[in-house]
């Protein structure tokens, strides 16, 4: 394969590990966005966070900087206008986000139709650019996904909890809306740091693809956490690999894995022994002791 | 009854905003009783729920849970929602549910530690359930998944328990379970309150009624609340007279 034969290259050798690591955040992060429904929330981060790259380039600041500083504003924006948590008083959800959504690229557009030198380089930006990474990217990346990991990792029993069971998460006096929006700050961080490898529109295929994909092998959250890693850094590996191979799209190729993965999955669960495949999993899955672990 | 108050409700109202939901409740849940929350749909039995949770804020009058205002008692007190209003899809085994009782207790960032397991495991007993702790909690039937609530609950050692329309659609060997379980736990001091919109199980089981429609009808013990006048008036056209021999109300 190219991919192997090509890794005296410094340049290979930072987009393998920059997908290895946005594989890892997009999985895990993904889990979250996927019990909870919020993949089209997501979109719209990915989106909206495009007029923030834009920007960043106009005023000379570090893209990932200042995607990353637009990205803290507009999720503020989103908690602001969702108002109190739950359909019951909060607007309508789906509604606010689309226009978030289509307001939000629609301004990265026309700041950048203003801006016309940078078109070639912020094309980068929509649909990424894994193989002209810097070591600086890296570090950026490497960080935000411990970060993140930590977040998640030393949270998890109240997030498990408020994915599964808003109401008794609310009702058991928690601080549901604080922790809405530490998850929506991860959620940011984590577009914001896969903007390199697949660009701000393609972001939302790593984050949810793998976490989709494994929801519907697992039966445990924690499985289903380790699965969508793998399958996360699987298909950035593969991608990465395909294009190096033909020539085409690094971050077309990765998304295009993940979208492999996930419709796979699906049609191996929808054949005749589809069901039995995945019950057998989970029955080996939870053999044994009962594990009361969170 | 010379048990203490849990729960008192001083002529509360609530409010959704400035919609009045529910008006002029009055009356006292002592420890170790079951008072069950009885009306038509869109009464506010549910409203009246979140209000003991302060999820809810009472708009005039007051409600004391345990000595405290709804929102300070939270952590005493344990809530049991629908079985059916949760995914059961969700990748979840019932033990795990189970011992999500416990985490207000353990508090942040900590793990679950060998009491909470041991507690989780003993309350899922106590449902009847200790044979299912490793499935996942979306293959069981929708009965078996209220039982779970339940020892959820239990795991929680409440003072008071919450319940909203726990035997709605369940089968009678859960129903059975159930009422077993919250007799048990008021048997140990606990304060519970049950909607529901089942009269007879709730003159059978429980040692007050609360009549409500907007505002309440009645408050007392099931012989004085479930009586024919005060039922005609809170259900209105869903009573139906049966002659001399009583009344019967339609689910609406």
């Amino acid at each position: 394969m190219i991919l192997f034969s090509s890794l005296g290259d410094g340049y290979v050798w930072r987009a393998l590990l920059e997908v290895v690591i946005v594989g890892v955040l997009c999985g895990a992060v993904g889990v979250h966005v996927v019990l909870r429904r919020l993949s089209f929330l997501t979109m719209a981060l990915t989106h909206a966070t495009f007029p923030g790259v834009v920007i960043a380039t106009m005023l000379g600041l570090g893209l990932v900087l200042g995607a990353g500083l637009f990205g803290v504003l507009l999720v503020a924006v989103v908690a602001a206008l969702t108002g109190p948590r739950g359909a019951e008083h909060g607007r309508e959800t789906s509604s606010v986000t689309a226009v978030v959504l289509s307001g939000g690229f629609a301004l990265g557009m026309a700041l950048m139709s203003t801006q016309e030198g940078f078109s070639r380089d912020l094309t980068a930006f929509l649909v990424g650019s894994v193989l002209t990474v810097q070591p600086s990217d890296l570090v950026v990346s490497a960080v935000t996904t411990a970060v993140v990991l930590g977040v998640l990792a030393a949270l998890r029993k109240e997030l498990h909890l408020a994915a599964f069971d808003p109401g008794a998460f609310a009702a058991a006096g928690y601080p549901a809306r604080r922790l809405d929006l530490v998850l929506l700050l991860a959620l940011e961080a984590t577009v914001v740091t896969s903007l390199p490898a697949v660009g701000t529109i393609m972001a939302v295929a790593l984050i949810v693809g793998p976490a989709a994909t494994a929801r519907l092998w697992c039966s445990r959250t924690a499985t289903m956490t380790a699965m969508a890693i793998v399958v996360g850094v699987a298909a950035g590996v593969i991608g990465l690999a395909v294009s190096e191979q033909w020539n085409v799209a690094a971050g077309g190729a990765i998304v295009l894995s993940v979208a492999a993965f996930f419709v796979a999955s699906l049609v191996l669960q929808s054949l005749p022994w589809g069901e039995p495949v995945a019950a057998a999993v989970a029955r080996r899955k939870s053999a044994g002791r009962p594990t009361y672990s969170g | 009854m010379s048990r203490p108050a849990a729960i008192v409700f001083d002529q509360a109202s609530v409010a959704y905003g400035r919609v009045p939901a529910l008006e002029q409740v009055h009356g006292t849940v002592h420890q170790g009783e079951i008072v069950a929350l009885v009306g038509p749909n869109g009464a506010g039995k549910s409203t009246l729920i979140k209000a003991l949770l302060g999820l809810v804020p009472v708009a005039s009058g007051s409600i004391s849970v345990l000595g405290r205002p709804p929102a300070l008692a939270r952590r005493q007190v344990a809530y049991v929602p629908q079985a059916d209003t949760l995914d059961p899809d969700f990748p979840v085994s019932v033990a795990q549910v189970v011992l999500m009782g416990r985490y207000r207790r353990i508090g942040w960032l900590r793990p679950p530690g060998r009491a909470d397991r041991d507690a989780a495991a003993e309350a899922l007993a106590a449902v009847g359930l200790a044979h299912r702790a490793a499935d996942r909690f979306g293959t069981l039937s929708g009965g078996q998944r209220q039982r779970v609530l339940l020892a959820r609950a239990i795991a929680a050692q409440p003072a008071a328990l919450l319940l909203d329309e726990p035997f709605n659609g369940v089968d009678a060997v859960s129903q059975e379970a159930l009422l077993a379980t919250i007799r048990a736990l008021a048997a140990g001091g606990a304060a519970v309150v049950v909607s529901t919109h089942d009269l007879g199980l709730a003159q059978l089981t429980c040692d007050g009624i609360c009549l409500l429609n907007r505002h309440q009808f009645g408050f007392g013990p099931p012989g004085e609340v479930l009586t024919p006048d005060l039922l005609r008036a809170a259900y209105g056209g869903a009573a139906l007279e049966l002659g001399d021999r009583g009344l019967i109300v339609a689910r609406s």
